[in-house]
């Protein structure tokens, strides 16, 4: 036995040199796997991709890093649920009870706050032995940043200020997408939607964290970049807070599909889909859903940014968090060789182009989609990139929670602006 | 059954002397004529008693015995294998734990960190009075309560009326009504999502056909607390019924012939004579509603998550929302605790008023 392993090793400590002098260039990544390291504890990753573009997202993640780690035992756990509810919660379980595990999908940015102490710092081991630093863009890796290191790393990034619409319907309607300039060019698009079709002129759910998001994007096509990261450090000019909110009562109360109480963004994105509404605004992961109908990006639907984000990209980032501090991680050094390969080119490429989002760093693009591609260039030349205030960039999950609230209480139909305004200047 | 148990505790306390006794005559190794014990426990008693004669031979000694079997002859001891285990339990299980979870509300413990109890205060319970919020999921579970109750009551016993009266099929119905209330929570939200559908659920369908509607009966806040309610009320009424039922078989069919022959119409002998006589069936099921309408948590939780449409918005759910989604567990506690005395509000006059009756 004892020598059948040893011959093992060897076996495959040679096979691995050849593979990595066969492959050409070796990465970083690979310069570990060389060392010919031991793997002894399993690599147990959640996360909430359970089902369509996130679950073949996940899968070609792991696939990945299964051919560049054969010998590391892997466990991508998935946790149903929308929205990430289930995977925190299952997540917040484990971390109470003292048994992380070994990385966990998550927001970055002010999500990580709620963490505190059960964090572990991987500013050395990953960051700076990957070279991630130089290259992720910058407003990733500032993200990622935790107390004095590092506890995330990203793996993609989806676009908060798409305005998505039916090219069909636009054009019965007589919109030219692109000459909306403005907001107020887009209220007038949506009478022209009403007036000349039957379609919904702007579809969406009120769940409150898309009214949230939507009221992020009007604050910054209307009000400016920043006007919104004012808000967000907690000078926000209640003016501009309150125009915001008017904005986004006008296009709610006059020209939102009847239902969207009810629904949710899924349904909301069907009606776009069928040809029954004309625009939706949402994070670019609905995007996913017109590729799986087999929807011609161009023809069938389109996109623009949100009016008066022209030079903006509406910043989201996933990330995979490092669980330590005060818990111990039950495989750091799995977890850490796991992280400086979810930060690499290979990665960020398996991963986004299944998932519809865009790597956080500079990769070629022969693999994406023509929107995504668009999508990548945008993100490369765009001049600000807001953080987005519904998903743990910009503030902290308790913040977060508590405008979702205020959403709740005073601005889901009826519409209270003065109310909302108030508490919002209170809550951030 | 009473009586019985007395009869059972006092074989008991018999059994013990007995085997006092005769340990006590083990232990001097005075005595093997106690073979008596083998053959016939009856026997026994002559046995121990003489043995113990025999070897008492100092005083202080046997006033130490006897103390001891005073303790062990108490009925509290002798039952104790009947109540402890159970006290234990619940005690550590239940008891502790409310008395933990008010502990927890008294600190500052939120996020992941340990739990630091040398400053306690009632900080969260202010913040409570002074959280909006909070006064709105209060008025909404009353509301849920109030009315969930009073409906389900009219409902049940209704329908309790009518089956009695040997309608046909009467068992296949009595079946029927029942038979939500075997479902989950999760399962009956989920019908009544598809059923209140905005586009294509059958309520709107239906009202559809008589030129009404469409409504949003789980998106418009003034609607939604109604529909939860008459929602939940499908599924317990079959309950109340049920309760209602029992009560109405117990009843002569002496008094309804009385009625009828005193010429009074079924309305009237109902209100006057049938009604009044199922107030303790009343009472009981209104106490259980109370608290499922408390715990209709699962049912809102099911169709929205942490955070119901306003208007919907329960106790139950705003605790549950502090707790996992905030982190906040020492607010969420002290609402834990609001919870928990407002369900003893309900149950302790009902208790007392049992307890006075000598029901318990």
């Amino acid at each position: 036995m004892v020598f059948g392993e040893t011959s093992g090793g060897i076996d495959r400590r040679t096979y691995l040199k050849l593979a990595a002098l066969l492959g050409g260039a070796g990465s970083v990544t690979n310069a570990a796997a060389q060392d010919g390291q031991e793997w002894s504890n399993t690599l147990e990753v959640m996360h909430g991709w359970t089902g369509g573009d996130g679950a073949e997202a996940i899968d070609a993640l792991a696939e990945a890093f299964g051919s560049e780690y054969p010998d590391m035992e892997a466990n991508f756990r998935p946790i149903g649920g929308a929205g990430n509810v289930n995977l925190d919660q299952a997540v917040a379980q484990r971390l109470r009870a003292g048994e992380p595990p070994s990385a966990f999908a998550g927001w970055p940015g002010n999500n990580l706050v709620q963490y505190e102490g059960v964090l572990g710092d991987i500013e050395a081991d990953v960051w700076d032995e990957a070279g991630l630093k130089e290259a992720h863009t910058e407003e990733a890796v500032e993200a990622c940043r935790f107390q004095d290191g590092f506890s995330a790393v990203p793996i993609g990034s989806h676009r908060m200020n798409d305005l998505f619409y039916n090219v069909e319907v636009v054009e019965q309607a007589g919109v030219d997408p692109e000459g909306i300039d403005s907001f107020d060019a887009w209220v007038e698009a949506l009478d022209a939607v009403a007036s000349e079709t039957d379609a919904v002129p702007y579809a969406n759910s009120l769940e409150p964290w898309v009214v949230l998001q939507f009221w992020a994007v009007i604050m910054q096509g209307t009000q400016g970049y920043d006007a919104y990261m004012n808000f967000i450090e907690g000078e926000g000019d209640e003016e501009a807070v309150r125009a915001s909110f008017e904005n986004a009562q006008t296009v709610l109360s006059e020209y939102l599909n009847e239902d969207a109480p009810e629904i949710d963004f899924t349904e909301a994105n069907q009606a776009i889909m069928a040809g029954d509404a004309a625009f939706i605004h949402q994070g670019n992961w609905v995007a996913g859903a017109y590729v799986n109908e087999g929807l011609e990006f161009g023809t069938d639907w389109g996109r623009i940014q949100f009016p008066g984000t022209e030079n903006m990209y509406g910043l989201h980032i996933d990330s995979f968090i490092y669980p330590g501090g005060d818990l111990d991680n039950p495989s750091p050094e799995e977890a850490k060789a796991f992280l400086r390969f979810a930060g690499s080119e290979t990665a960020h490429v398996a991963f986004n182009q299944y998932k519809g989002s865009i790597p956080t760093r500079e990769v070629p693009t022969d693999e994406f989609s023509p929107y995504l591609t668009e999508t990548i260039e945008d993100f490369a030349a765009a001049e600000q990139r807001p953080p987005t205030i519904a998903h743990g960039l910009a503030v902290t999950q308790d913040v977060q929670s508590d405008l979702e609230d205020a959403l709740s209480d005073n601005f889901l139909d009826p519409y209270n602006v003065d109310a909302v305004t108030s508490r919002f200047m209170e809550i951030v | 059954m009473r009586d019985e148990l007395r009869a059972v505790v006092e074989r008991w306390r018999d059994r013990g002397t007995e085997t006092g006794g005769d340990g006590a005559a083990d232990g001097d190794g005075a005595t093997k004529t106690d073979g008596g014990t083998e053959t016939g426990g009856d026997t026994a008693t002559d046995g121990g008693t003489e043995t113990g004669g025999d070897t008492a031979t100092t005083g202080e000694f046997r006033s130490e015995r006897s103390r001891i079997r005073r303790i062990l002859d108490r009925d509290i001891v002798q039952s104790a294998p009947f109540w402890l285990p159970p006290f234990l339990l619940m005690g550590f299980f239940v008891y502790a734990a409310i008395g933990w979870n008010f502990a927890i509300s008294l600190t500052d413990y939120a996020g992941f960190g340990s739990i630091d109890y040398s400053e306690l205060g009632f900080e969260n319970y202010r913040a409570m009075l002074s959280d909006p919020a909070m006064w709105e999921a209060t008025r909404n579970t009353f509301a849920l309560l109030v009315g969930f109750t009073l409906v389900c009551l009219v409902v049940g016993l209704v329908l309790a009326i009518l089956l009695d009266r040997e309608v046909r099929f009467g068992r296949t119905f009595r079946t029927i009504y029942l038979l939500p209330m075997s479902l989950s929570f999760i399962v009956t939200a989920q019908f009544w999502m598809w059923m209140y559908n905005f586009n294509f659920g059958i309520v709107n369908q239906t009202l559809g056909a008589f030129g009404l509607g469409p409504y949003s009966w789980l998106g418009n806040p003034q609607l939604v607390l109604g529909s939860v309610i008459f929602a939940l009320v499908w599924q317990f009424s079959g309950y109340t019924m049920v309760v209602y039922l029992a009560a109405l078989r117990a009843i002569p069919n002496d008094q309804y012939e009385a009625a009828k022959v005193d010429g009074a119409s079924t309305l009237r002998m109902y209100r006057r004579v049938i009604v009044p006589q199922l107030k303790p069936a009343m009472v009981s099921a209104s106490v259980v509603l109370v608290l499922f309408a408390l715990k209709a948590f699962d049912f809102l939780y099911a169709i929205w998550g942490y955070r119901p449409r306003r208007g919907a918005d329960i106790l139950a759910t705003k605790m549950i929302r502090e707790a996992f989604n905030k982190q906040e567990w020492a607010y969420a506690s002290s609402i834990a605790i609001l919870l928990f005395a407002l369900s003893l509000a309900v149950i302790a006059p009902y208790l007392y008023q049992q307890h006075r009756q000598g029901n318990l």
